[in-house]
């Protein structure tokens, strides 16, 4: 029986080499990129594909930073302020009304529910131009706030949030709070929102994410070449007359790299057993 | 109705012992606390309903009001024509090529991807040797920006320097041009996406499944459950509201897929989807109208169509995964 | 609960530095424009594509007129990525620059929306005609006769060819005798064939795409005949009834049934490493293209290249003028600033900076230009081969809807091409693609 048990929660080496082969497949894109971005730019279209890193990154890098056009440390910066700003924003609006959907009664609930779920549904392409022309009377365009402050809360982290709190956050939680005299706001952030740590940190992960990947917004936005955000100073280096691979892809790397910084951050948090977390009955 | 908060109204102030250091400001304490009822929901749910007030529902009302028009880019009077457009757009074959186009690529991409998802995130839950790395390499495909990825797998499919023509030649399978055709440039696409999007999803559900706690699984197995089993009668039903989520929120991503296969065509006008049309989106087909015919008011049609199209399928996408899980499984405690 | 109140004013701080971020950079707005008058300080930006070759003379002009500065956005940047800017400019109503390039192919559609220009007859563009070869001021001349845009370069027509392959395949490899050769497009083709007979070279196509030579041969056989492609000057859709598309056509199958093209797909990667990997020998060549190839082929195609005259006779690809949007908030001094850089003096600088044709007699007649060599090129005249050609052009007449057509016809090409379909199919299928997008 003991074994049995045992043998519940561990992986067969079946599953454990189908998740091996998942996450090569999955990293050898970026491993191809590291390749490229290693080597010197003719090694791109010979046949078979270079496999092998190679020792040009300093000078692929040295290309890049002194390369006037793409900008690309201003593209870093901004990027890195565009998506803390929105990640902290995002998280935070996001839990609050996430919690006032799924666990708070009030007139109209689920109707506006359903009309964020509708409001997600509206194309992106669809309002572009005519929030640009908002940007241009506002003087935001090509400045910060043109790409935050119309992102500052969305409707799929509302409605990922709502359906968390729903299924992570037992109703005789809630209504403990309440009897030991917290107000909502007590309750949310003193009951709800720890519970809700693994959900933020996959929240938190995806917005900063989206926000640093942003890019059909962000070259209308901010097109002006001097101030870019870090996908738009890539792209005037990889759709330039010139192709210089090896450039581009050593300035993706250098651009994945607050990526993975903020990944191992909230990985653990995500990974790290939260068997604690929801149910501290 | 929640249960009634701490104090009725007509209390005395009498000490009472603390729980938690409340006021002894009883009274106001109660009004504040219905106060608080009543208006916190709304003042919580208010940020979101003021920016897209601002930001998203002005757009939206011009785009439609532009839709009404003949409307050339940069012209300086706009002629109205009421639904003209509309019906001018749902009459061309060229909107429901693309809507097939966008439909096919959509399902044979998104429901293997999902399936998948589940499965792996399943696995990933279980005890493994550096599980953390695992769980973290599989979520790199959608930290690679769309332009990478593009690049590294026009490469793969490249007709005379693709890895997987190369591999296809051991085969004796003549070096393909996967863009020429309409289902091999579809499959091409949807493993762009798919591989993009199963880690993703993964962990989406991941999280989601840490939170069910382990000893209904010992205790399904004490039963007699078989893993399997438990996977189907215990795992999906307690991710319901998770899954209606991410179908909901693929099929909107899925409805409006752009960036993949317009990298994938590449060449001048991209948005065209190939030499025929063979993998061209709705998404694609309204950049046509707008960089290609310099046709404002038919781009704002074809952005209204869109969303009705998303509407439509995100309903009946919601109708059947919430039919599918209930059969009353209240799978345990809750 | 000092807990609670650390987590609740880190909360308002993460808010209050959003909103401070808002008013800083909102305060943070330079380019105070306004004010005409000569000493105020003035940036004026600079829209283009690709390489125009305008440095040195950005530095000139900056310290000739030192209040003004003069930024240059885009440089580098693909052509299709730029046009779709413009447009969303345009649409939205600001974000233009205060000079705008303007290819060839988007100048009809700049021309329809004529009135979101400046008209550069009020600044003096009538009196310049004269630097300008006829047809490329008719280019930017709207209907109702405004000027608004100043030609800055041609592409001209050449065939550009690999020695390499040449050589490997038998055939002569001398510019002289190469464009001996070919004469007439069905020449041309006889050639293609003895290529491709030769076992040496059977990875290599003759040329790289077909669409790339049926434009050529279609905006010379217009140019020479009627003077138009799919539209005629009174803006009736013509594809089916035009005999120079339909010569084009028919030719460009005839190369596609001898073998003779390589398949690419222009403007993509593969195309590009279609120059690194000599997957052709011969592409059509127009000025500004020998700059591509030199940086597509880098320094190992260095030498193995050379140009030839094109068969038939002239022709034109590409080429482009300045205007000045009326979203400028400095119009004048955008006007001159374009006058100065398409001036023939400007013209001659960029030719010997980038090598883009110059489009003013005057400068094509310039010593220097005709007297240029491309090293890269096995030192072909440039200057010999393209300014004649230029000279000899004929205008040809595009429709405003010439973009979305032209792109229909070409995709029924490259279905023949692919292999998805005969000859017949897509030469109805163009015809009636064509028809729909006009």
């Amino acid at each position: 029986m003991n074994k049995r048990r045992r043998d519940l929660f561990a992986a067969s080496p079946l599953t454990f080499l189908m998740i091996v082969l998942t996450v090569v497949l999955s990293i050898f894109p970026l491993y191809y990129m590291v390749v490229i971005a290693t080597r010197t730019n003719d090694t791109i279209g010979t046949t078979p594909p270079p496999l092998t890193p190679g020792s040009n990154l300093g000078d692929n890098l040295g290309r890049l930073l002194a390369n006037e056009n793409a900008a690309f440390m201003t593209g870093m910066i901004n990027s890195a302020v565009i998506s803390l700003t929105l990640t902290v924003s995002v998280v935070f609006f996001s839990t609050l009304a996430g919690f006032a959907f799924a666990k708070l009664r009030f007139v109209g609930r689920n109707k506006l529910m359903l009309s964020i779920l509708v409001t997600m549904m509206v194309p992106a392409q669809l309002g572009v131009v005519p929030l640009y022309m908002m940007m241009a009377k506002l003087e935001w365009a090509n400045h910060l706030q043109s790409v935050i402050i119309p992102f500052l809360v969305n409707g799929f982290g509302v409605f990922m949030m709502r359906q968390y709190v729903s299924q992570s956050v037992p109703d005789e939680l809630i209504e403990a709070a309440r009897v030991d005299g917290c107000n909502t706001f007590r309750t949310y952030w003193n009951v709800v929102l720890p519970a809700l740590r693994p959900a933020i940190a996959v929240l938190a992960l995806f917005t900063f994410m989206a926000q640093w990947n942003e890019f059909f917004w962000a070259s209308l936005a901010m097109g002006d070449p001097s101030n870019p955000t870090v996908q738009i100073s890539l792209q005037h280096l990889s759709t330039g007359y010139y192709n210089d691979y090896a450039q581009v892809f050593a300035g993706t790397m250098l651009s994945i790299l607050p990526l993975l910084a903020v990944f191992v951050l909230f990985g653990r948090q995500i990974i790290g057993g939260i068997m604690e977390g929801a149910l501290k009955a | 109705m929640t249960v009634p908060t701490t104090t009725p109204s007509h209390a005395a102030p009498t000490p009472r012992p603390p729980r938690i250091d409340v006021s002894p400001r009883r009274l106001r304490g109660a009004r504040r606390s219905r106060l608080d009822m009543k208006v916190s929901p709304y003042l919580y749910i208010a940020p979101f309903f003021i920016v897209f007030g601002i930001f998203g529902a002005y757009p939206l009302l011009y785009t439609a009001w532009v839709a009404l028009h003949d409307w050339e880019v940069g012209t300086d009077n706009p002629t109205y024509v009421g639904l003209d457009n509309f019906t001018k757009i749902l009459s061309d074959s060229n909107f429901w090529n693309a809507v097939l186009n966008t439909i096919g690529i959509f399902v044979i991409s998104t429901v293997p991807q999902l399936l998948l998802a589940l499965v792996l995130a399943n696995a990933l839950n279980k005890k493994l040797r550096g599980r953390t790395l695992l769980r973290m390499g599989v979520l790199i495909p959608n930290i690679t920006s769309v332009a990478a990825v593009a690049i590294v797998f026009s490469q793969l499919y490249s007709r005379d320097f693709g890895l997987i023509n190369w591999v296809l030649g051991f085969f004796g399978i003549g070096p393909y041009e996967w863009q020429a055709y309409k289902w091999s440039s579809w499959v091409a696409i949807s493993t762009m996406v798919d591989w993009r999007w199963i880690g993703y999803n993964a962990l989406i559900y991941l999280a989601s499944m840490q939170s069910i706690p382990r000893d209904i699984y010992e205790s399904a197995a004490l039963d007699g459950a078989s893993p399997s089993k438990q996977f189907w009668r215990i795992t999906i039903p307690m991710l319901k509201p998770t899954i209606i989520f991410t179908v909901i929120i693929s099929t909107i991503g899925g409805l409006q897929l752009y960036a993949e296969p317009l990298l994938f065509n590449g060449g001048a006008s991209a948005f065209l989807g190939g030499s025929m049309r063979q993998s061209q989106t709705v998404t694609m087909y309204l950049m046509e109208q707008f960089y290609g015919r310099f046709q404002f008011g038919d781009m704002a049609t074809v952005a209204w169509l869109l969303f009705l199209l998303i509407l439509i399928f995100s309903a009946v996408n919601y109708a059947i995964t919430s039919r599918l899980e209930s059969s009353g499984k209240r799978g345990g405690a809750k | 609960m000092g807990v609670t109140l650390r987590r609740r004013s880190l909360a308002a701080v993460a808010i209050l530095a959003t909103a401070a971020l808002g008013l800083v950079a909102c305060s943070k707005s330079d380019d105070a424009n306004t004010g005409s008058s000569s000493t105020e300080q003035i940036t004026l930006n600079v829209d283009v594509f690709g390489n125009f070759g305008y440095e040195e003379l950005y530095k000139k002009y900056m310290q000739d007129h030192p209040n003004i500065k003069i930024v240059e956005r885009g440089t580098g940047g693909q052509l299709g990525d730029f046009t779709q800017q413009v447009t969303q400019r345009i649409a939205a109503g600001s974000g233009l620059g205060d000079v705008l390039a303007v290819e060839e192919g988007m100048s009809i559609d700049i021309k329809a929306k004529g009135n979101n220009f400046v008209d550069l007859k009020e600044y003096g563009a009538a009196e310049l005609s004269g630097n300008f070869l006829d047809w490329k001021v008719a280019g930017m001349t709207t209907d109702d006769g405004k000027i608004i845009g100043l030609g800055t370069d041609v592409g001209g027509m050449a065939m550009c060819y690999r020695t390499d392959l040449f050589k490997k395949a038998g055939l002569p490899t001398e510019r002289d005798k190469v464009s001996a050769l070919w004469p007439t497009w069905n020449d041309y083709i006889t050639v293609g064939k003895q290529f491709k007979a030769n076992p040496a070279v059977k990875d290599a196509g003759f040329l790289d795409a077909v669409t790339n030579t049926y434009n050529t041969i279609l905006m010379q056989e217009a140019g020479n005949t009627t003077g138009y492609t799919y539209f005629d000057k009174q803006g009736n859709y013509v594809t089916d009834s035009n005999p120079a598309v339909k010569k084009a056509w028919d030719l460009s199958v005839e190369i596609l049934n001898a073998g003779l093209s390589a398949k690419l797909q222009a403007w993509t990667p593969e195309w590009n490493n279609g120059f690194k990997n000599a997957k052709f020998a011969t592409i059509a060549c127009p000025a500004w293209m020998t700059g591509y190839i030199t940086s597509q082929n880098g320094d190992a195609g260095k030498g193995k290249w050379d140009i030839a005259k094109a068969p038939g006779n002239g022709g034109n690809w590409g080429g482009s003028w300045l205007a000045v949007p009326k979203q400028s908030k400095h119009p004048k001094e955008a006007a001159e600033l374009a006058k100065f850089l398409t001036s023939p003096e400007g013209q001659i600088a960029a030719f010997k900076s980038k090598g883009n044709l110059p489009s003013s007699p005057k400068a094509l007649d310039d010593p220097a230009v005709k007297a240029a060599v491309n090293e890269y090129f096995s030192n072909a005249p440039t200057g010999q081969i393209y300014g004649e050609g230029a000279k000899l052009l004929k205008p040809v007449y595009l429709g405003a809807k010439n973009v979305p057509v032209r792109t229909a016809v070409e995709n029924a090409l490259r279905t023949v091409e692919q292999g998805t379909r005969k000859a017949d199919a897509a030469w109805t299928a163009a015809v009636a693609d064509g028809k729909k997008a006009a």
